[in-house]
């Protein structure tokens, strides 16, 4: 299977372990794609942080979704250049896997992660778990071939209703086939709630974007707080995406939720910052 | 060492902070966190809301909860096949439940009761006495 470990993996090597505790790694972020999401980057950390659970759970559980404490977005990364990653792993086991983490490139710090967990879940349900081990290896082991990943198309977001500058609904067909559902996962599919997350902000941002600033700088996304994934998200699966601003001073922060058949899947709180604050 | 009960003034020295932790875990307003609210009944808590309200208490409370720590402790010596059998709570389980959860309204405790619905009896102060009880863990005291 050409997408298994290549279309929606953000870990090219594992360059430090310590056993259950903290690993360092690194991912190239291939040239020639037309951009990077920030989310993304957290992706990575959490990935880096999924092989150390792994691992230490020897290949029988492995975290899927979860939540997140606090992300804090430091700066932009372009296509080429190389993400180095670090993740701190403050507790694990059969249940649940709690660790904060950061990337830099070229030594500066463009994402930070605190308070994150992620739920421990049965390896073979999502995965084969052999196959798994033995990427690990390969991780571990000199790494694998960088490029694998060749971007993602974001989904388009249908609004629903909106009161500019204040609130804004929108529909989110999840695609109901995309190369990433066969790496995340290849036994049961399940829409990346760092992808979701992305359709969050975008829209967050659009709303922004309508409020009055003149002369400002472009708002950008600086910090997400407590997102929650409730449930998984499946191929096809029809969403509503809310996001409700409120300001202060020169942030603006955002509500963040997303609803599928009237229920609350996942929630989170984000502030956009002028670029030069961010 | 037997276990000390837990007062109400070691209670109300933690429910502030607990109420708040679960408030902002649920997101949802304080002001709907009662003491004896069912966390899933009357809250909408799901198990990942479980899991981040623990970690939330034990940065907040700077303690250890070991995950399955309430039921771990309900059952105390009773082997887990006296507890549980085929999923449900045995009479006894039921017995030791209830005195263990002391602050859950009796008419809750219902009959018979699976194993997997414990949690639906989790309130507020159960939490609270989680939190005094690591804290007391934490000092060495029993």
């Amino acid at each position: 299977m050409a997408e298994h470990f290549s279309a929606f993996s953000f870990v090219d090597r594992i360059t430090e372990l310590e056993a259950g505790t903290r690993a360092k790694g690194q991912f190239a972020v291939p040239d020639g794609l037309p951009y990077f999401p920030a989310c993304l980057v957290a992706e990575a950390v959490g990935q880096l942080a999924a092989w150390v659970a792994m691992h230490h759970a020897g290949f029988r559980r492995r975290p899927v979704a979860g939540l997140a404490g606090e992300t804090r977005f430091l700066g932009e990364v372009t296509p080429g250049q190389c993400l180095d990653l670090e993740v701190e792993i403050e507790s694990c086991d059969d249940e649940a896997v709690a660790y904060g983490g950061c990337a830099r490139v070229a030594g500066a710090k463009v994402l930070d992660l605190s308070h994150c967990v992620g739920p421990m879940l049965p390896l073979e349900d999502f995965d084969a778990p052999e196959a798994v081990q033995g990427r690990f290896q390969v991780l571990r082991d000199g790494g694998a071939p960088s490029g694998g990943f060749r971007g993602v198309v974001p989904p388009e977001l249908v609004v629903i209703d909106r009161r500019p500058g204040e609130r804004v609904r929108a529909a989110l067909h999840v695609p109901a086939a995309a190369p990433f559902f066969a790496d995340h996962f290849p036994r049961r599919a399940v829409f990346p709630g760092t992808l979701l997350l992305d359709s969050q902000i975008r829209l967050a941002r659009g709303l922004a974007d309508e409020l009055p600033r003149p002369g400002a700088s472009p708002l950008v996304p600086a910090r997400v707080t407590d997102v929650k994934i409730r449930s998984f998200i499946v191929p096809g699966q029809a969403i509503e995406l809310e996001a409700q601003l409120s300001r202060v001073g020169d942030v603006v922060g955002a509500t963040l939720t997303a609803r599928s058949n009237g229920k609350q899947i996942a929630t989170g709180r984000l502030e956009l910052a002028p670029r030069e604050v961010a | 060492m037997a276990q000390r009960d837990i007062t109400k003034e070691e209670i109300q020295a933690v429910y502030p902070t607990v109420a708040q932790i679960l408030a902002d875990a649920l997101g949802c307003d304080v002001d709907r966190v009662k003491l004896d609210a069912s966390l899933i009944e009357d809250l909408d808590a799901e198990s990942i809301d479980f899991l981040d309200l623990v970690f939330r208490l034990e940065r907040a409370f700077k303690v250890k909860i070991p995950r399955g720590k309430i039921v771990e402790d309900a059952r105390g010596d009773l082997p887990e096949s006296d507890f549980e059998q085929k999923g449900l709570v045995t009479e006894v389980g039921l017995k030791r439940l209830r005195e263990f959860l002391s602050e859950v309204p009796p008419e809750r405790f219902r009959t018979p009761m699976k194993s997997a619905d414990i949690p639906r009896l989790f309130t507020p102060e159960t939490f609270c006495k989680v939190v005094v009880r690591a804290q007391r863990a934490a000092q060495g005291s029993p």
